[in-house]
């Protein structure tokens, strides 16, 4: 029963002229997103790949120099893009793609999309993600508003219970119907992606892509699919297929346009963040109150020197086995850091609780739920780029770190004029970073996911009881 | 004989309107029931109810000796329905539509077979394997009648089906019932048709505001007399 009503589903739509050229238009958009988007992640990851190396040679090349210089001097790490992300930008267009890593200071990350775009950026852009988010469900509302109430209208309906299939069974039957018919709209085009991706090269595969790719297309089925119920389900509880298209067009409205600024709002207005101004104001204020590494007259170097002076039993900085002036760098890199870290801890917490904002509000909204996860698994969400900060702050720390400690144990104390070897830097092992795996990923999104997977048992449990509810007569 | 369609004391109540008023009803196999009346007068109301669409406010509906509000599903197995209007699947051709309908009642036919009850219910061979949509009304009925013979139930609902149809099609379809009839499918058929009532009925009734008010049988009864008498009947 429940197959020959999916097939008869599947044929008939199929034989549907204004569905099939909605549909082709669907799928040509989704090509075209997927190649647009690949061109796009070629680009970007190869101007970012030439930078970071370009970076990477001029410090390892770079002159001879004074290492306090060379920690000024400082370095770039570039981000690069995870193999996904072509499929979803993210946040990807308006997080920094870049951090400036010198001595005494943690950058923000810098140079975004959006900074380099004109303004027809925050129209949005046509990523896969956003044809398989927003419209996707739209050819859905169109495909299944009729499921039920065309059947009502034409009387097909008492014909088709007649002949002994059940409400239940008829719903089945055709959420697999059209289950085939969204397939064969959206198959293509991730498979083409699946494709580009492990057939041309180009990518840092492995099987953390392969599990990010496949979680991809499952959180995807799985929207679509709370959709195509959703739909046939509301399709069951209208007498007119006019007032079904209007509920579920109103459904779409309030779940793919209305509470996704409603809940950014809201994070926001919860959980305000501070300017920029004012943060560094604040990081300016609290490192100078300790030791800001350049001036020996703060009591904590005071304190600092007194101490190694009794340690080694010497009367004068110069008489100390080790250059107070590297040891004194090594302690204000780490106060600063301290105090960078903090107040970087405290805005990423509040950007946190923002978006947990919108991860909640995914429990009354599948699209907000799949958002999250699509940007999980692409690797280009909030915690994505954080991760990054925090690795090029590490790298930071560490380079700063090297060099103030080849200051104390090479140099002596007040000499700012001897210049270290060219080949020194060459022991610097430059900036790498590798994407955290898919299980990191998924587990930032646990709240999504859940938030999934409730859908997905309400629609299949409540939803098709609901249709036990439809007027037959 | 047992009784394939029985109604006791069968009544509805929609609200405050009271749509069947305690039909008492009993249809042997073989047997052409014609029900005459207005519309609202609650003939697919009784229909709905044998069909099990509707669940009765009181007394009781039977399809071969089964309670319909106890059996829905099972009660399916026995009867066939023909609607006023048989829309079906537009972008399904004719032989498509019946090898669905078909299959939903546990039957998987061959072509061949298909073709056959098609064309045995009027319907044009050459018109099976093209798309209902571009079907007229009367053929879209026949491709119905092919879907109601194939399942081969003991009890046919019907409910105005000759109502549009051309003089010819209406004619061809009087003889299908008759032949169905011949072969021991108990017929139920609400109608406004006075002469077909006549021609195919086997007894018919007159209903008003959901009451059985007069049952005649058919062969005792010319046709203008039996319209004298509807009328006298919608008019008290």
């Amino acid at each position: 029963m429940v197959k020959s009503i999916a097939k008869k589903e599947f044929v008939s739509t199929l034989r549907d002229s204004r569905f099939v050229a909605l549909s082709v238009i669907v799928l040509l958009l989704l090509l075209a997103a997927t190649i647009v988007g690949l061109h796009s992640y070629k680009t970007l990851q190869a101007e970012r790949d030439t930078a970071q190396e370009t970076v990477n040679d001029q410090f390892v090349s770079a002159a001879d120099r004074h290492p306090h210089r060379m920690a000024h001097y400082g370095s770039y790490a570039f981000r690069p893009k995870s193999s996904i992300s072509f499929l979803d930008f993210g946040m990807d267009s308006y997080t920094g793609a870049s951090v400036y890593m010198e001595a005494h200071r943690q950058n923000s990350a810098n140079f975004s999309q959006a900074q380099q775009s004109s303004s027809l950026i925050r129209f949005g852009e046509m990523t896969v993600a956003f044809v398989l988010q927003m419209l996707i469900p739209l050819l859905i509302i169109f495909l299944c508003f009729g499921a039920f109430t065309q059947e009502k209208e034409t009387g097909t309906l008492k014909i088709l219970l007649s002949q002994g299939i059940s409400l239940r069974q008829m719903a089945w039957a055709k959420i697999a119907g059209y289950s085939k018919v969204v397939a064969l709209v959206v198959a293509p085009a991730l498979a083409l992606a699946s494709l580009l991706l492990f057939g041309r090269g180009g990518f840092e595969l492995g099987g953390d892509v392969v599990i990010r790719l496949l979680l991809f297309m499952l959180f995807y089925l799985v929207y679509f699919f709370i959709f195509i119920v959703l739909s046939v389900v509301v399709s069951a509880l209208h007498q007119r297929s006019s007032t079904a298209l209007v509920t579920l067009l109103g459904i779409w409205i309030l779940f793919c346009v209305i509470t996704p600024k409603a809940a950014a709002n809201l994070g926001a207005n919860l959980y305000t963040t501070p300017t920029k101004a004012q943060m560094e104001a604040d990081v300016h204020e609290e490192v100078a109150k300790g030791i800001d590494g350049h001036n020996s007259q703060d009591e904590r170097a005071e304190a600092l020197k007194q101490e190694l002076l009794e340690k080694y039993n010497v009367e004068t900085l110069e008489e100390l086995p080790v250059n107070f002036d590297g040891i004194l760098m090594a302690l204000g890199e780490e106060q600063s850091s301290h105090v960078f870290q903090e107040h970087f801890d405290e805005l990423t917490g509040t950007f946190e609780k923002q978006n947990s904002i919108s991860e909640y509000v995914g429990l009354l909204n599948p699209y907000l739920a799949v958002r999250h996860l699509s940007m999980g698994m692409a690797g280009s969400d909030f915690s994505h780029f954080i991760h990054f900060q925090k690795m090029a702050e590490q790298y930071r720390y560490n380079q700063s770190q090297k060099l103030n400690h080849i200051q104390a144990t090479q140099l002596k104390y007040g000499d700012k004029e001897t210049r270290l070897s060219s080949e020194t830097w060459k022991d610097f092992t430059p900036f790498t970073y590798e994407t955290p795996p898919a299980g990191w990923a998924l587990g930032n999104h646990l709240l999504s996911l859940g938030a999934m997977l409730l859908w997905l048992v309400l629609v299949s449990t409540v939803g098709i009881r609901l249709i036990d509810k439809t007027k037959v007569a | 004989m047992e009784f394939v369609l029985e109604a006791k004391q069968l009544s509805k109540v929609y609200q405050d309107k009271l749509a069947l008023k305690g039909l008492n009803l009993q249809i042997r196999a073989g047997e052409i029931f014609c029900l005459l009346g207005q519309n609202g007068a609650g003939k697919s109301t009784t229909i709905n109810l044998f069909l099990g669409f509707i669940t009765p406010t009181s007394g009781a509906a039977y399809i071969n000796g089964l309670e319909v509000a106890r059996n829905v599903t099972e009660v399916k197995k026995y009867l066939a329905y023909i609607p006023e209007n048989v829309m079906l699947y537009p972008n399904l051709t004719g032989l498509e539509n019946l090898a669905l309908f078909s299959s939903l009642a546990g039957f998987d036919y061959s072509k061949e077979e298909l073709m056959e009850y098609l064309v045995r219910s009027g319907l044009p061979a050459e018109a099976a394997s093209r798309r209902v949509g571009g079907y007229s009304k009367g053929m879209r009925q026949k491709v119905g009648i092919a879907i109601a013979v194939a399942k081969h139930a003991k009890v046919l609902l019907l409910d105005e089906p000759t109502s549009g149809l051309d003089p010819k099609a209406s004619n061809e379809f009087s003889e299908l019932l008759l032949r169905l009839s011949d072969a021991g499918t108990g017929i139920f058929m609400a109608t406004h048709d006075i002469f077909r009532s006549k021609e195919v009925g086997t007894r018919v009734g007159i209903m008003r505001e959901g009451e059985l008010v007069d049952v005649l049988p058919a062969a005792d009864l010319e046709a203008n007399e039996l319209e004298k008498l509807y009328l006298n009947h919608m008019h008290i």
